[in-house]
């Protein structure tokens, strides 16, 4: 046995040193990205599981109003579901006659709740429409009849960013 | 002597920033973050439905020339018109096209947006356009039309989109 090997036995065990240099590079990188991602958005929308928004090249926010959302199987007003959606036709809405139909008089109350609260005769209040993309123009157009008869004309329709 | 060598040697000596609070923050800030960020950006195109309007509400003479083009998509063709109060049926009947669909439910947007800009060119106050879609045309189809419609190369064209159902 040499001196040596007894010398190196007897020596303290070091810790292991941990690099965090890489990792708070890492990290910061991350936190960034993370920072930028979350202050461009204005708000969050609940999204459902069953809705394909298209993409587009528009750039506007939306704004907080009532939001109507059109999925595969149902309609929902304020994420509430007021109707079934079966073969691109809203149960319920019959075209000839939209004012019996469930979503005419949920907007009939809110616009008279909005008339009330405003100063205007006609309050200029639009509605946020989030499709799926897979609908046809047939029944997006039966939504929209009804909504306008209802006193909103105006719409704002929820796009993907491309 | 001694001591100011001394001094000297203490300041050059590395000294290690002790990282593990930052870490300990950077922990708990990026699974927040994580949870609360947005990977898909919703944004909106604003349109609207044809309504009665008041007489007052339209100028009885207008300043400039303001064309309103009407765009209908049909099952296998995109019909293109124009319609503006001042103008003549004769000069109006040269804003018409039939622009045939080369594969079905595929709409050839690139000739709607050179129809628009040639249009935008002769009367630059134009700014409303009437998309009139077939019954069947997708959601998806009526964005991108839409979005042709609204602008070329960041330059607005017809940025009032006026959606309505086809009559009769």
């Amino acid at each position: 046995m040499s001196f040596g090997n007894l010398k190196a036995r007897n020596k303290k065990p070091v810790p292991p040193k941990l690099m965090i240099t890489s990792m708070m590079d890492m990290f910061t990188i991350i936190l960034i990205f993370l920072l930028f991602q979350f202050s461009e958005k204005p708000e969050t929308i609940h999204m459902l599981e069953d809705i394909e928004l298209p993409q587009s090249t528009a750039k506007m926010d939306h704004t907080e109003t009532i939001k109507l959302v059109l999925t595969q199987k149902g309609l929902h007003i304020n994420n509430d579901l007021i109707a079934g959606v079966r073969k691109g036709k809203v149960i319920g809405l019959d075209p000839q006659n939209p004012k019996a139909s469930v979503l005419y008089q949920l907007l009939e109350k809110e616009y008279a709740k909005t008339v009330q609260k405003s100063d205007e005769k006609q309050p200029k209040e639009h509605i946020l429409l989030l499709c799926d993309k897979r609908h046809s123009f047939k029944t997006i157009n039966d939504i929209v009849k009804t909504a306008a008869l209802a006193g909103y004309p105006n719409f704002q329709f929820g796009v993907l960013k491309e | 002597m001694s001591i100011l060598r001394k001094g000297r040697r203490n300041f050059e000596e590395d000294t290690e920033l002790n990282m593990i609070p930052i870490m300990n923050i950077f922990l708990v800030i990026i699974p927040f973050l994580l949870t609360s960020v947005s990977f898909f950006h919703i944004k909106a195109i604003s349109t609207s439905v044809p309504v009665m309007a008041d007489s007052t509400q339209v100028s009885a003479v207008p300043e400039k020339t303001k064309m309103t083009v009407i765009v209908e998509m049909l099952k296998g063709e995109m019909r293109l018109s124009a319609t503006a109060e001042e103008l003549d049926m004769e000069k109006l009947a040269q804003f018409e096209q039939v622009i045939k669909l080369q594969t079905t439910g595929v709409y050839p947007l690139m000739k709607l947006n050179e129809y628009l800009q040639s249009v935008k060119r002769t009367y630059p106050a134009s700014d409303t356009l009437i998309l009139i879609p077939d019954e069947a045309v997708r959601y998806d189809s009526i964005i991108q039309a839409m979005d042709a419609a609204r602008n070329f190369n960041e330059r607005p064209l017809f940025p009032n989109v006026v959606l309505s159902g086809s009559l009769g």
